[in-house]
């Protein structure tokens, strides 16, 4: 395949859902990343489908339709990836007003939101802390294991004609005339006039490379992972000061917990979040505050044992907004990118964004406001 | 102050020679005895470990020197879980009877020894499969003997004093089995002749076994177990206990955390980098020992006394040629983690099969041991791919037609925490001010 009608770059879970919307609506598709399947970004996710932690705006209603669509993929490709619906509680431990305020201003939106008292609470997650007495309960927030799902999701792009080539590194972008002719890559040329731009933290690179300009930065966030467990949390507990780091500009690292048990019986602790670039150094107090956290929601974890933690960088943009939609700059490239800790459960829904446009259908929602022109307007 | 980390042959030798130099020490060892896992001995009755190690001598004037020495301090009972560079020092974070503690260090020494190496083969998850080092450990350090009729194999010298200790102490030796040919030796002569004491001690053994009527055969390997025997060249066998090892595998934990240069050894074995004073490229932190080379102990203790400011000279050289000499002679075939058939468990923590890595590979385009973990969970349960991790990354090799590259094998050695810490004791450490 030397002329694929268009050519994603970036085998992670956005490349993997484009491939597969652009083959399903009939494009033939060349996946190249330079590492393996997932072996960025993608790999260090904890598989995040959450329509809990988003404000009432353009990022929710992508959110909420992305949620089903996961579900459609998943009816699509075959049930491989762990894909669950496992549902969200929000905690609150001091001031519920915001909690509930904000849970009202998602209920307008169209988020399933359902307030639980004490006892309500404890029936769902009988090892929380009597501490607590109420909080908000999301029964579509959901869960996937997202090296399968892209694994899975390119297999079937691969079955439908598509070709997916691993380990090649893009090394240069032709863009003569000022659109897209294809790539040069250390596996080989290839044309095309549409690029896609799935490459997550490296994003800002490629379009770099490219001749355009994305300002998509890392920001780093732990994951505890512990021995494991009889089934101790059945649900994503969240305590409330998650929902406002998401959207906090505050360079200053924030930590605040998240609490989930897996099919494979580990408790995964995450979503401290760091803006210190590429270092990957581990850092014991960061551990010690999940820890101390996760374990005053659920003091039965005390005595479990963590066993390793990871770190994953979550590639951004200034405004908190994923970029999704064709450069201003470069006529058929395309990004899908700057998802944030968000890219797993948005993956989908950038996916059938960017595929309406190219084949001129009319999407499910506005695209504007994730356009890159909103970075592009000064040079253009 | 020094921190040396495990009180084996070169720990305590480390040990010895720095508290003669003046030099306050601490050393840190996850045992309640001195002694690490080459010299376990049962606590009460250490006059009676004579008969299980052939040079206890040595071990009990390090000890008696060490027990009486005041600029000693001993941490038993602890593993170092974290470790930081600050500035010039180090800080360990240690627990300390399950208890978090820190301490703080200007040098470190890192002899923190090997673990057995395992390779995978049918059957080998049934109880009363294990490595000849838990079977030594059992006896050594609890007098347990783990079995009444006991098969031996894999290779390495390691394995005849493992059958001599359960000889003498009344197990059925119905099989002892080295892979490789000692002739080979004849290629490695210097070897042997520069440390004749190497030869004293292998006779020492030999004479042993051949008292309890023990004949090693040579060039057959366990094929397959069963409950209750051992396949070994179409034969059955039956026994209660097999024991395979293959060599040993160092534990770099600490030193890949704490960003020492690692190195993959002509054993394939990932390694601290040292240069000719035990120090790796941190400074202030140096390394001895099987963590820097599986080379037996009697480089280890050389290494230690070298890396606790004393010195080596010749006799470093004659250990190192003996030890270069061992891995000629005894090396593990990758033949064997090829042909496994499918349905063989490869990592056991995760329950994982040859065929599932296999087909991670052809089916999801696992191009690496890394995204085959990822994609079957193998390496990811409690042991953290210690035993299995090796094995993952030949069999992916081997399955894309490729040789496992140095940097995999290095990534394969780093591991986030050297110990498990319940998410108890690691919050607690905030209101403690560490």
């Amino acid at each position: 395949m030397k002329s694929p009608d268009a050519i994603v770059i970036g085998a992670g879970i956005a490349g993997a859902s484009c491939a597969l919307a652009l083959t399903n609506a009939g494009l033939t598709v060349l996946v190249l990343d330079r590492g393996p399947v997932a072996g960025g970004t993608t790999g260090a996710g904890e598989g995040n489908i959450l329509v809990s932690d988003k404000d009432p705006g353009p990022e929710l209603t992508l959110a909420l339709r992305s949620r089903d669509l996961w579900f459609d993929m998943q009816s699509d490709v075959g049930d491989h990836f762990e894909l669950e619906a496992k549902g969200g509680i929000v905690v609150a431990r001091h001031d519920e007003k915001p909690l509930k305020d904000f849970a009202a201003k998602q209920r307008a939106a169209g988020v399933d939101v359902q307030e639980v008292g004490d006892r309500e609470l404890h029936e769902l997650e009988p090892f929380l802390t009597p501490e607590i007495t109420s909080g908000v309960f999301y029964p579509q927030d959901s869960q996937c294991q997202p090296m399968l799902a892209a694994a899975h999701v390119l297999r079937a792009v691969r079955l439908r004609g598509g070709q997916v080539i691993t380990g090649a590194t893009v090394k240069a972008i032709d863009t003569s005339g000022g659109r897209v002719q294809g790539v040069q890559s250390d596996k080989g040329n290839f044309s095309s006039p549409i690029i896609i731009n799935a490459t997550g933290t490296w994003a800002g690179d490629i379009a770099t490379m490219a001749g355009s300009h994305l300002p998509i930065a890392p920001r780093k966030g732990f994951i505890l992972v512990t021995a494991p467990a009889p089934k101790l949390i059945h649900h994503k507990v969240y305590d409330s000061d998650y929902v406002a780091n998401v959207a906090s500009s505050d360079a200053d690292l924030q930590t605040s917990t998240v609490v989930e048990g897996t099919r494979a019986g580990t408790i995964l602790i995450g979503a401290s979040r760091e803006r210190i670039g590429f270092d990957g150094r581990m850092n014991v107090d960061i551990l010690r505050r999940l820890a101390a956290q996760a374990t005053s929601l659920f003091p039965i974890l005390r005595d479990i044992q963590l066993l390793r933690a990871y770190r994953g960088f979550r590639p951004y943009a200034p405004d908190h907004l994923p970029v999704i939609g064709e450069d201003s700059l470069i006529q058929g490239l395309w990004h899908s990118a700057g998802h944030e800790g968000a890219g797993i459960g948005l993956a989908p829904g950038s996916a059938h964004l960017i595929t309406a446009q190219i084949i001129g259908k009319t999407p499910f929602m506005d695209p504007a406001p994730f356009s890159p022109k909103r970075f592009q307007a000064g040079a253009a | 102050m020094i921190a040396i980390i495990g009180a084996g042959p070169a720990g305590l030798s480390a040990a010895a020679a720095a508290t003669r130099r003046g030099e306050e020490v601490i050393i840190i060892d996850s045992s309640s005895q001195l002694g690490g896992q080459y010299w376990r001995h049962l606590p009460s009755a250490r006059n009676d470990s004579h008969s299980l190690h052939y040079d206890f001598s040595k071990a009990q004037k390090l000890f008696d020197e060490l027990l009486s020495q005041p600029l000693l301090t001993r941490y038993s009972n602890s593993q170092v879980w974290q470790a930081e560079k600050c500035g010039d020092q180090f800080h360990l974070y240690i627990l300390r009877n399950g208890v978090e503690e820190k301490v703080v260090a200007d040098k470190v020494i890192l002899a923190t020894g090997a673990y057995d190496r395992t390779i995978p083969f049918p059957g080998w998850t049934f109880p009363g499969v294990m490595t000849p080092g838990a079977a030594q450990a059992m006896l050594k350090g609890h007098g347990v003997l783990v079995g009444k009729k006991v098969v031996i194999a894999g290779t390495g010298p390691f394995i005849l004093p493992v059958a001599t200790g359960l000889a003498e102490s009344g197990a059925e030796i119905v099989g002892l089995f080295e892979f490789n040919n000692p002739f080979r030796w004849i290629f490695n002569l210097h070897g042997l002749l520069l440390n004749p004491s190497r030869i004293a001690e292998a006779f020492y053994y030999l004479k042993k076994l051949q008292k309890h009527r023990v004949k090693i055969e040579f060039g057959k390997k366990v094929e397959s177990a069963t409950r209750s025997s051992a396949v070994v060249d179409g034969t059955e066998i039956e026994c209660d206990v097999i024991a395979v090892g293959w060599g040993f595998a160092p534990d770099v934990t600490l030193a890949g955390i704490l960003g020492a240069q690692l190195g993959v050894d002509s054993d394939g074995t990932v390694i601290v980098k040292v240069d000719r004073r035990q120090e790796t490229n941190i400074l202030g932190l140096f390394a001895a020992g099987e963590a820097t080379g599986i080379g037996g102990s009697t480089l280890s203790m050389i290494e230690g006394r070298i890396a606790g400011g004393g010195r080596g000279g010749l006799s470093r050289w004659r250990a190192q040629v003996f030890a270069n000499g061992l891995k000629k002679v005894y090396p593990v075939p990758s033949i064997l983690t090829k042909n496994l058939p499918e349905e063989t468990i490869i990592c056991r923590c995760e329950e994982v099969t040859r065929g599932q890595i296999c087909t991670s590979i052809d089916e999801l385009g696992a191009q690496s041991a890394r995204t085959a973990k990822l994609f079957t969970r193998a390496g990811m349960g409690l042991c953290q791919g210690r035993v299995c991790g090796r094995n993952v990354s030949e069999i992916v090799a081997d399955h894309l037609v490729q040789k496992v590259s140095d940097s995999e094998r290095i990534a394969g050695g780093q591991r986030p925490l050297a110990a498990p810490i319940s998410l108890g004791e690691l919050g607690d450490g905030l209101a403690k001010k560490f």
